[in-house]
């Protein structure tokens, strides 16, 4: 008796208080994302639509970053790894958007993105195009001073979720932990 | 992402009973470059045993053209990297260099990255040198 009242009253606080995202900050009104076109790792064309039916999690980086770029697109190769592992349906796409056109090619792109994985999207081209994307979603960069190859980039540390309406819906802000993205993903999009 | 690993050897390796040698490296980690990439980064930590501050104005390789040491900020969801031109390991302490901090950018190897010998300088004068073989088991 005592056993089934405090099961019952397990179950109604659970029922009163759901999951809430850990790291995630989940806006209150999606924000379509704007006209732009920039080129895949293949060569074909991204624009708005191409994040229309996905789930995606997208990084705003360079190649030519050795350091927290590599490291947040493993954060999020593992965490997809781990969602894959639990049965995960359906799973977020891994997105990178250079903020260095000038150096990011298709090509490199290609061999950036593919290192963390099958499917993962890379996407550059033209400056006025990215800005276009990025202006809109309040995403800063900017090139430094230095060398033609050894300039580095300031750029947002925040990995973006759109939905597959194609909005801005969510974001997480650094540090990314894969224990946080494992855990927020699951709970954004069962409450899409 | 795969890793190389390292064996540390110091030119000042402390024997039994010896002084322990005035800087130490430790947890040595380098990335292997991506590809299509010429570059790197390299993670350690460094402890200073002495009663002195121990200076460390650059690190040389034979096995990169160039090695620099960088640090990664992450201010106000801004994400930066920027040379450190000097680094001062106060005595006693130990400075960290970590994934998204400070860390090593070990750029265009010279050749197959199987070994890599690191010599970190105050000027001309040799302060530390790490010998770094590659481990297989955590490629």
């Amino acid at each position: 008796m005592a056993v089934a009242l405090a099961m019952g009253i397990f179950v109604a606080v659970r029922m009163q208080t759901p999951a809430e995202p850990k790291q995630a900050f989940v806006l209150p009104a999606p924000m379509p994302l704007p006209e732009f076109e920039l080129v895949d790792q293949t060569g074909n064309a991204v624009t708005r639509d191409t994040f229309r039916d996905h789930w995606d999690l997208v990084f705003f980086g360079f190649t030519h970053c050795p350091d927290i770029c590599p490291t947040t697109l493993q954060v999020l190769a593992t965490a997809r790894k781990e969602l894959a592992d639990t049965g995960q349906e359906p799973l977020p796409r891994i997105v990178l958007v250079s903020v260095d056109p000038e150096r990011d090619t298709p090509e490199l792109m290609g061999q950036y993105v593919d290192y963390f994985g099958d499917g993962n999207l890379g996407a550059t081209g033209k400056l006025t195009e990215l800005k276009k994307l990025t202006t809109a979603l309040g995403i800063f960069f900017e090139k430094q001073a230095g060398a033609a190859e050894n300039y580095a980039v300031d750029h947002s540390a925040a990995v973006l979720v759109i939905n597959p309406a194609g909005e801005f819906h969510a974001l997480f802000s650094g540090s990314h932990q894969v224990d946080n993205v494992v855990h927020d993903m699951p709970l954004i999009m069962a409450a899409y | 992402m795969r890793f190389f690993s390292f064996f540390l050897f110091a030119l000042m390796a402390a024997c039994n009973g010896a002084p322990q040698p005035p800087l130490v490296a430790s947890d040595v980690v380098i990335t292997r470059p991506m590809p299509g990439r010429t570059m790197s980064a390299g993670y350690l930590s460094l402890t200073n045993n002495s009663d002195d501050t121990i200076r460390i104005s650059h690190v040389t390789s034979a096995h990169y053209e160039s090695v620099q040491l960088h640090e990664t900020t992450t201010e106000d969801g801004i994400s930066r990297m920027r040379a450190i031109p000097l680094l001062e390991i106060p005595a006693g302490e130990t400075v960290t260099f970590e994934r998204g901090g400070k860390h090593l950018m070990l750029m265009r190897p010279t050749g197959p990255v199987n070994t890599v010998s690191l010599s970190f300088m105050d000027g001309n004068n040799l302060i530390l040198a790490v010998d770094a073989t590659f481990d297989s088991q955590t490629d």
